[in-house]
């Protein structure tokens, strides 16, 4: 436990004066491997699971007080009072994460930053790349609850596709694709030339988290064909509530906080495919 | 892990403490004659009112020292800006800020419609730019003014001026005819003897001095050997400067005994703050603990508020304005 692992139920407290809950210990319920450094993590958290919106992040810590930081991480699914993420084990920090096990407790701070922007009824089309994917699980998770909406899922893995299991959960339909094969944007011009992707009247809509050369991609894709696209966006973090300036992003209208203005962006707001 | 078991013990023995429910602050402070309801404030570069507001009340706080603030709008350093130490943090945000007007428009009349007091940190690349900005806020609603001589993330201006004598007395000497307000100068620690400019501070109008400022530091990404940050180096931050602070804070105090000093670096706990005012300090600043916990620097002002209980002679000496040595 560090200095600022919360002692009492500090969710309740905050609330019941009207604030937004600060850092707080939350139990881990389900850990599992997806592929050898790929894992699901997922935490019972009542607040976050009735609140979180697709592509809003929750910060992560471990009870280490020699790392600090936050490791934010895109909600992945909500089921019940039950909160998924899923992420690479890349550096020491997820690595302590991926080492918990059920019964253990991991802090928290979210649901955090702005996320996918759902109110329309639309013909979603949800491109994804790699660690990208989780957040468009909770984006399908979602939509399918939209009477009017319809999501298609055309996601690029490097190998395993692991995110496959989960989508398809929610999707009308899921496509897929690994290096091997190709890119999410061959995909997208497969699709597009099959008549897999314009499938009901509504306008599609898309939305896209994922290596930063695949999402300008496929806003440029977007952009050739009058799209709207939502882009969630990844920078390394510090506070991610919008209090340190650490995450910038270049915007057409100036640096701004990838954490609290973002995570998602339009491509317009990128100025990207323009 | 024994620094881990420590802190946990420590912490097991803490009374419950609700920072939402309404607290009559037991313990002030005066910093430069201005009276803080308790000795915690935030630091300036970790404190943004319109992401700060959703976590807690600020006006509960002792005072907030807000983000520097330049003439024109400024738009900092590239990404990535920031990596991680052992117990620390790096960043290099290079003072982004929307500039003075926007300040006097949006955040100042918010925070002080909050009920904040308000410390309101000056950045500039040159004496000029400091010039315009103190003259700006010296007829604002301001409660101090904080002149930062220390940032390590910008070529100019910042630590260049705060680590040579020379140019920061010659930069207080155009700053302090401008202004009544209380002038705070902030302190870099990238100094072989820290004495040096804080008497040049002193000597040449400072009213207070707060330090430190973030430690110079550097992290590599061993896959490709080259910086993680992009302006290459950072200032470090967070628990692990603890020590150079206390050490920053006890030698300009001895060295300068009248001067009001606030003490930052490192503040994680009200035990912590507790150790800055032992060593000298009349107040201090919580800056990376609040990337770390949101709502740390108001429970570590209510910690520390209980801590003084038990401690009357010190907290005597900080309510008239006076420090423990």
């Amino acid at each position: 436990m560090t200095t600022f692992t919360p002692t009492h139920d500090v969710v309740a407290e905050a609330t019941a004066a009207g604030f937004f809950p600060p850092r707080h210990t939350v139990e881990v319920t389900a850990v599992r491997e997806l592929t050898d450094h790929v894992v699901r993590l997922t935490f019972r958290d009542a607040f976050i699971a009735s609140h979180a919106k697709p592509a809003q992040f929750v910060n992560l810590f471990t009870h280490d007080d020699f790392m600090l930081m936050p490791r934010p991480f895109g909600v992945s699914e909500v089921e019940g009072d039950e909160v998924s993420v899923i992420f690479a084990v890349i550096g020491h920090g997820t690595e302590q994460l991926a080492q918990l096990e059920v019964g253990d407790t991991v802090d928290v701070l979210g649901p955090l930053g702005r996320g996918f922007n759902l109110k329309q009824d639309a013909n979603y089309i949800l491109v994804g790349g790699g660690l990208g994917v989780p957040p468009l699980v909770y984006a399908a998770q979602k939509i399918a609850d939209m009477a009017g909406s319809v999501a298609t899922s055309v996601i690029g893995y490097r190998d395993a596709h692991f995110g496959e299991e989960f989508v398809s959960r929610y999707t009308d339909r899921s496509f897929s694709i690994d290096n091997a094969q190709g890119n999410v944007v061959d995909l997208l011009n497969q699709l597009e030339q099959s008549g897999e992707l314009y499938v009901t009247d509504h306008a599609p809509i898309i939305l896209s988290c994922g290596p930063l050369p695949m999402m300008k991609a496929v806003a440029q894709w977007a952009a050739e064909r009058d799209m709207p696209a939502q882009l969630s966006m990844e920078q390394r973090m510090g506070c991610g509530y919008g209090t340190c300036v650490l995450c910038t992003v270049d915007t057409v209208d100036g640096r701004l906080k990838v954490c609290s203005d973002g995570p998602v962006f339009t491509r317009e707001q990128l100025g990207w495919g323009e | 892990m024994s620094l881990t078991t420590a802190t946990t013990a420590a912490r097991q023995t803490d009374k419950h403490i609700n920072i939402y429910e309404p607290h009559e602050w037991k313990h002030s402070t005066k910093v430069a004659g201005v009276t803080w309801k308790n000795p915690v404030g935030t630091a300036s570069g970790t404190f943004q009112y319109a992401a700060v507001r959703w976590f807690y009340d600020v006006s509960q706080l002792g005072a907030v020292s807000t983000k520097g603030c330049s003439p024109i709008p400024w738009e900092g350093n590239p990404s990535p800006r920031t990596a991680e130490g052992p117990a620390s943090n790096l960043n290099a945000v290079g003072l982004q800020n929307p500039g003075v007007d926007h300040y006097l428009e949006d955040d100042l009349p918010k925070l002080k419609k909050a009920g904040a007091l308000v410390v309101a940190n000056v950045a500039g690349h040159c004496d000029d730019d400091y010039m315009q900005v103190v003259a700006k806020l010296a007829d604002s609603d301001a409660d101090m003014l904080e002149i930062n001589v220390s940032c390590p993330n910008v070529t100019h201006g910042g630590m260049s001026v705060g680590t040579d004598p020379v140019a920061l007395a010659a930069l207080m000497d155009k700053l302090r005819p401008m202004t009544d307000k209380p002038m705070i100068v902030k302190l870099t620690p990238n100094v072989t003897d820290i004495t040096v400019p804080a008497r040049a501070a002193v000597e040449h109008g400072a009213d207070a001095l707060s330090m430190i400022n973030t430690v110079l530091g550097m992290r590599l990404n061993i896959r490709t050997g080259e910086p993680i940050i992009a302006n290459k180096t950072g200032g470090v931050s967070g628990p692990a400067v603890l020590p150079i602070g206390i050490a920053a804070v006890y030698r300009v105090r001895t060295a300068l005994p009248e001067i009001p000093i606030i003490g930052i670096g490192g503040i994680d706990s009200g035990e912590k703050a507790l150790e800055y005012l032992y060593a000298g300090a009349n107040a201090v600043e919580v800056g990376a603990a609040a990337l770390f916990d949101p709502v740390a620097p108001l429970r570590i002002a209510r910690e520390l508020d209980d801590l003084l209980d038990e401690r009357p002679e010190l907290a005597a000496k900080l309510a008239a304005g006076k420090t423990w040595r």
